[in-house]
């Protein structure tokens, strides 16, 4: 029992650091502007980055909505609707989780990484010492670049997936063309991009606030170890996280 | 000069305990106690370091000589007593208070570090490692600060290379950067992580002298811990001792060489047996 007691006592103490941390980052975020270098290399990481991953899984998954679809729109004849599918589908849920899901486990890592490897060799310490905020010059660079990116990959998951999705149906599936495009135009509104796109920015930057806690908070006798802990926090947390994030999203959007 | 207090059995740190010289102190350590849950690290340390001195705090690994460098620069807090540098006690600040902080940083920014493994900004070449300080801390025109940036790297012995990348450079040669890093402000403090660790001893003496050129043309305060003997007899003016958490030897080297006190001896003679226990 005393075991269970304890397990709460460290989960209830870590919430609340991590709550502290993050009150403490978003305020320097919004206060303070970050260093320009310091952001750009942050955002050519997590977008440009993410980029090569991110086009090779939209395309997968945007033709396999086609196939996948096509299977079960057959059997009554409703092959036309491929397009309404891989519209609402595709737009509304799955091409921005999925960027979010796999772009936010990648830059969630690196920024996990680079901040507990940087902890582990002092170099936090040394910000600290040269009376430097670490908040600043670290973290709010790394919070902002996800934040912005991770819209972008969403737009750019939207645009590509459902790209290969209408190359799937028209070349491989021998559909219409027009017909798979009047029932994308029919069922997909702009607000549909715009919606995935501001799940992108709420979930970049948790993914990023998350990231950069697991990171900065390891201890530097914790060494190696620590960083490769701290990572995989990183990920599963933020993965989690950006699933249950979206169905709430999708709920008050589309409920 | 007031009478230096060598203490011989390490237990009680009263007042005037572990003082060095009577120049006007740089850093007082009055009654200072750091635990770790149940490790007690620091036990009552006090002492005084004067202002233009070269101190080095020897001790077996383990008995709390990072932690006492990282109290000197609120990086730690301890548990009780006060870190007095300058006269302000930073030991009372609160980080999390803007005010304090700023406080603290402006304490900070007297200082420089020298870290045990360098602590090198890893996305930075060597030139904007030694240059981040001063963008950050002066008005200096880009020009001025190359000027000086290089003025420091050939200080250090080392020329060329300004554009290479921590990853790229030998162990001697992080320590040397971070050495230029530490005095690029040219603080008053320069605090040094044994810096002779992980280097051949040429490169160690080179490093120490180093530290003895710009303590005679900066007049920079150094404090130095370290468990190299001979770095410490060769650097130091003023040597105190720690061992299992107390400040059992603290004064002027020639005077602590003088008193002959057993965990100082046993130190520097290599000895197994003596106060200094290995736990």
């Amino acid at each position: 029992m005393s075991k269970l007691a304890a397990t709460i006592d460290a989960y209830w103490n870590k919430g609340l650091a991590f709550l502290r941390f993050a009150a403490h980052a978003l305020r320097t975020q919004l206060t303070t502007l970050p260093p320009r270098d310091a952001f750009v290399s942050q955002f050519v990481d997590a977008g440009w980055g993410s980029l090569g991953l991110l086009t090779m899984l939209t395309i997968f998954a945007g033709l396999n909505l086609s196939v996948q679809s096509y299977g079960s729109f057959e059997r009554f004849g409703g092959q036309d609707l491929i397009g309404m599918f891989a519209g609402i589908g595709g737009v509304r849920e799955l091409f921005p989780v999925m960027a979010a899901v796999v772009c936010g486990a990648r830059i969630g890592a690196n920024l996990a990484a680079s901040l507990a490897n940087m902890r582990i060799s002092e170099q936090i310490d040394a910000f600290e010492v040269m009376a430097v905020d670490p908040m600043r010059f670290l973290v709010a660079p790394r919070l902002w670049a996800a934040t912005l990116a991770l819209p972008l990959l969403c737009g750019y998951a939207d645009f590509i997936g459902l790209g290969a999705s209408y190359l799937g149906a028209v070349y491989q599936l021998d559909l219409d063309p027009g017909s798979f495009l009047t029932q994308v135009q029919d069922q997909v509104r702009m607000v549909d991009v715009f919606a995935g796109m501001f799940k992108g920015l709420l979930m970049g930057w948790m993914v990023a606030i998350i990231a950069c806690f697991h990171g900065y908070t390891v201890k530097a006798s914790d060494g190696a170890e620590g960083v490769g802990i701290s990572t995989n926090l990183a990920i599963v947390h933020g993965a989690v996280l950006c699933i249950v994030v979206n169905l709430l999203l999708s709920w008050v959007m589309y409920g | 000069m007031a009478k230096t207090e060598i203490q011989t059995h390490g237990l009680g740190s009263g007042p005037g305990a572990g003082t060095a010289g009577d120049a006007a102190p740089a850093v007082v350590l009055e009654n200072v106690s750091k635990s770790f849950g149940d490790h007690h690290v620091l036990r009552g340390v006090s002492l005084t370091i004067r202002r233009g001195s070269i101190t080095v705090m020897l001790g077996p690994s383990g008995t709390g000589k990072s932690v006492l460098l990282r109290c000197l620069v609120g990086l730690l807090k301890p548990d009780t007593g006060r870190v007095l540098v300058f006269g302000e006690d930073v030991a009372a600040l609160d980080e999390t208070k803007a005010k304090d902080r700023e406080k603290l940083f402006a304490i900070r920014r007297r200082f420089g570090m020298l870290f045990q493994d360098g602590a090198l900004f890893d996305d930075m070449t060597v030139y904007d490692n030694v240059a981040f300080p001063m963008r950050l801390h002066t008005d200096l025109s880009e020009a001025e600060i190359r000027e000086r940036v290089i003025d420091k790297l050939h200080r250090v012995g080392l020329k060329g290379g300004e554009q290479k990348f921590p990853a790229e450079l030998s162990g001697g040669m992080r320590k040397r950067v971070a050495f230029a890093r530490a005095i690029a402000l040219e603080p008053d403090i320069v605090l040094c992580d044994e810096p002779s660790s992980g280097l051949d001893p040429v490169m160690s003496a080179t490093l120490d002298e180093l530290i003895m050129e710009m303590h005679r043309s900066l007049g920079i305060t150094f404090i130095i811990i370290s468990h190299d003997t001979a770095e410490a007899k060769m650097v130091a003016d003023t040597i105190g001792m720690l061992a299992n958490g107390h400040l059992v030897a603290f004064g002027p080297k020639e005077e602590v060489f003088r008193e002959d006190h057993p965990a100082i001896h046993q130190f520097f003679a290599r000895e197994t047996q003596g106060p200094i226990k290995v736990v």
